[in-house]
Order: structure tokens, then C-alpha cells, then sequence
């Protein structure tokens, strides 16, 4: 006991090999920052590598989807009146074809006799998914007591905050026969700026400008409906790790057509994927599969 | 007090505790100094190996050549010079963070059917190399 005792006495009065200790503990640091920063992400990037070798992604079939047609969507709750006034009838009467009618009246304020209504109307985003959507149509089935009217549809822009019709196919409005007329309007490819992203849209109805006459407007219909088209995409994971597929690419001589798409494919499994909002171009074209690994699968049919 | 006047008379000893002392600041300088450069060298061979760029897709337009990149790596990548047929060329600057992707756009007056060697260097000296052949 004494022993271990002096020689632990011994060894506090001695300042010999202090630097040495130092030298070690701090080539010890060295070794711990060159292993962390070097050995151990290189086994990362190697493992990295290695998964993307390992990965055998196939793209075995791309059709395109045809063009559907949901039913119309109508209005759920009052139309809001902010020129004119509500004669008679309700909502109800304007959800369907079949000759009850709302009855709108122009404003009273003579000569300048105007009329301007809007309604929601609200898209199911579980049953057609913005995603595959391809555009908007919007149908008005109406009778007015005066034919020198002319009438417009507009929606709501929720980008620009403004009503528009700017994207619609058709700008010119729409004058009526005295009779019943049907107003069809189609979006272009901007029609996303239409949609809340809860799915709800504005339409508007007003008429073009001050006239001297009041008008009566019935309207027996009026609805949205969403059409829906895309290319259908079939993958095959012949390898031994779960694929995602992050990005997808439709070419030809006059397109390269990106989309983001996030896809996952489980090791030997089938995959399918609907690209909503895409068509295949004509022939010749090809189409790739870029994974987040980086591996690319072409598929280019016959 | 008169302990601490003979602590201060007392010159024994004084020559082994300086050169302790300035053997212990000469290894930790030193050392420090390794350890500095050994953690710059190697952060900087880091972010090389963690470079990984693929070209998507190429597309030779009316205006020069496109190149879709994605950063699959796991640091952000800063394309610094490209190479068709092993002359450099001008383009657009390009800086992807990690998972970005984005298109390249090279200016170059390309030949329909023709074929070209093109190399894309990052800042660190990653390179992407193939062959592109423009459709007739």
C-alpha cells in the first residue's frame, strides 16, 4: 500500500512527458477528425454508391389516359347578389336541368339598369385530385326578358385577386336569344389559378354594360365540372431496394416536358403511376425515370 | 507572509518549470495548428466525395444547349465551367443545393445530327462527361 502510494506521489511531482501526453491527446483529435470527416463518410458515399448500382428500375409501359368528364358540380349555398336582386326561386332550382329557375332582376337605378352575381362552388379534391386535372368547364343554362342584354362569365383569380375571364376559351360573352340558351365556357392550362387549394371556386355572372332597359335573368343551370386526363405510367423494381422516382420526363423533337413526381416502388413489386395533366405526344417520343439515386430508365415505345 | 517572501526568494527549480512551460505551449501550438489544417483538408475532401451531379436530360434549343442537373449529392453543387468538344463555353451561373434540380443553359451554336463531347466541372472538380448527339 505504501508502495503504490509513493510511486503515485512520485509520478504528481514528475513534469517529465507532459508534452508528450499533450502530442498524444492531440494526435488523438487528428485521428477522431480525419476518421469522422473522411473514413466514415466515405463508407457513406461508397454505401451511397452502392445503393445506386443496386438499383434496376424499368419503365415497361406509358399510355395515355382518355379525357373524362366529372358530373357537374353545382352550387351549394345562396347566390350572393351584389347588383340587382333576387325575383324568385332558390339555389336549388339552379342545380339541375329541369325547368324550375332562380329569376334575377337588374338593379333599379334608371337608366343605368345593372346586374352582377356570384356563387361557390366547390370541387371534391378526394374524389378528383388537383393533380390530374386537365381543366375546368363551366355551363349556364338561361332565359332573359331582354335580348339587347349581353352576359359574361368570370371566375375568381386567387393569384391576382381579381375576377377574370382572361384564361377562359371563350371571352366574348354570351347575348341571348329570348329563348332558352346554353353558356359554355372552357378554362385554358392556367386554369389552376382558379381553384383555392381547398377545391373552392367563384364564379361570376354579370351583364356587359348600363342599359335602359330592366332585364329579367332566369337561370335553370349552373355548373362546374372538372375533366380529367393524364398518361398512365408502369414501372417495374427489378432490384433489391425501394425505388423512389422523383422526376419524370416526356420528350420528342419539340418537347421536353419535366414533371416532379413522387413515386415509390418497393423492391420486385409493379408500380403505376397517372401523370394528371399530361398527354403523350405523337410518335416518336420517349419518356425517363429519374430516381433520387440518380439512375435514369428510358422507355420509348415501339 | 513570510512564507510567500521565501517562495519568492527561493530561484531553485525555475529553470525546469520554463522550459516545462514552454514545452507544453510549443506542443499545443503545434498541434493545434495540425489539427486545424488536418480538419480543413479533410472537410474539404469531404465535400468532394459528397458530390454527386446527373444530367437529365439535354436538349440542344434555338438558343444554345439545355441541361436539366440534379444534385443528388449531399452538398450543394456550383457548376463552374462547361466544355463542349473541349472548348469552354459561356452559360447561365447554376447553383444547386441539395435535391435541387434545374436547367443549365449553355450558349453554343450546335449542328443538326452532330455529335458532342460535352464535360460539365463543378467548383470542387466534379465532372460530368458523355457524348450528346443532336437529332437530325
Amino acid at each position: 500500500m505504501w508502495t503504490i502510494i509513493e510511486y503515485l506521489r512520485k509520478f504528481r511531482r514528475s513534469s517529465r512527458g507532459v508534452s508528450n501526453v499533450i502530442v498524444i491527446v492531440l494526435s488523438l483529435v487528428i485521428l477522431v477528425i480525419i476518421a469522422s470527416n473522411v473514413i466514415l463518410w466515405s463508407y457513406q458515399m461508397n454505401q451511397l454508391d452502392w445503393e445506386k448500382m443496386q438499383e434496376n428500375l424499368t419503365v415497361s409501359n406509358v399510355v395515355n389516359v382518355n379525357i373524362t368528364y366529372s358530373a357537374w358540380l353545382t352550387i351549394q349555398t345562396e347566390y350572393q347578389v351584389n347588383l340587382g336582386s333576387r325575383m324568385s326561386g332558390t339555389y336549388i332550382d339552379t342545380k339541375a336541368i329541369d325547368g324550375d329557375w332562380e329569376t334575377f332582376q337588374e338593379e333599379s337605378s334608371p337608366p343605368t339598369y345593372r346586374l352582377d352575381i356570384n356563387g361557390t362552388f366547390i370541387i371534391d379534391l378526394s374524389t378528383y385530385s388537383l393533380s390530374l386535372i386537365h381543366t375546368i368547364e363551366v355551363q349556364m343554362r338561361y332565359r332573359t326578358s331582354d335580348t339587347l342584354e349581353k352576359l359574361y362569365l368570370k371566375a375568381y383569380n386567387w393569384v391576382s385577386n381579381t375576377y377574370s375571364d382572361s384564361d377562359f376559351n371563350n371571352t366574348l360573352g354570351h347575348t341571348p336569344s329570348g329563348y332558352w340558351d346554353y353558356y359554355a365556357i372552357k378554362f385554358t392550362t392556367e386554369w389552376r389559378d382558379y381553384v383555392r387549394d381547398d377545391g373552392a371556386m367563384i364564379i361570376k355572372l354579370h351583364d356587359e354594360k348600363n342599359d335602359a332597359v330592366r332585364t329579367n335573368l332566369e337561370v335553370d343551370f349552373l355548373g362546374v365540372r372538372v375533366v380529367t386526363s393524364g398518361a398512365f405510367f408502369t414501372f417495374k423494381n427489378n432490384g433489391s431496394l425501394t425505388v423512389h422516382v422523383v422526376s419524370l420526363w416526356i420528350i420528342n423533337s419539340a418537347i421536353h416536358n419535366h414533371y416532379d413526381v413522387n413515386v415509390f416502388i418497393n423492391s420486385g413489386e409493379n408500380g403505376t403511376y397517372l401523370l394528371g395533366n399530361a398527354q403523350l405526344p405523337s410518335k416518336p417520343y420517349f419518356v425517363k425515370a429519374v430516381t433520387e439515386r440518380g439512375n435514369i430508365a428510358v422507355y420509348s415505345p415501339n | 507572509m513570510i512564507l510567500v517572501r521565501r517562495f519568492l526568494r527561493n530561484k531553485r527549480g525555475v529553470t525546469p518549470v520554463l522550459s516545462n512551460v514552454l514545452l507544453t505551449v510549443v506542443a499545443v501550438a503545434a498541434m493545434s495548428l495540425a489539427a486545424s489544417a488536418t480538419y480543413v483538408i479533410t472537410d474539404n475532401l469531404h465535400q468532394i466525395m459528397g458530390e454527386r451531379v446527373i444530367a437529365e436530360d439535354v436538349w440542344f434549343t434555338s438558343d444554345g444547349i439545355s441541361i436539366y442537373l440534379r444534385n443528388t449529392g449531399k452538398v450543394a453543387v456550383e457548376v463552374s465551367s462547361v466544355y463542349v468538344n473541349f472548348t469552354s463555353q459561356s452559360f447561365t451561373p447554376l447553383t444547386l443545393e441539395v435535391w435541387e434540380h434545374g436547367w443549365l443553359n449553355v450558349t453554343f451554336s450546335w449542328d443538326a445530327g452532330g455529335l458532342y463531347h460535352m464535360n460539365i466541372v463543378t467548383s470542387r472538380g466534379t465532372k460530368i462527361v458523355d457524348y450528346y448527339r443532336v437529332p437530325s
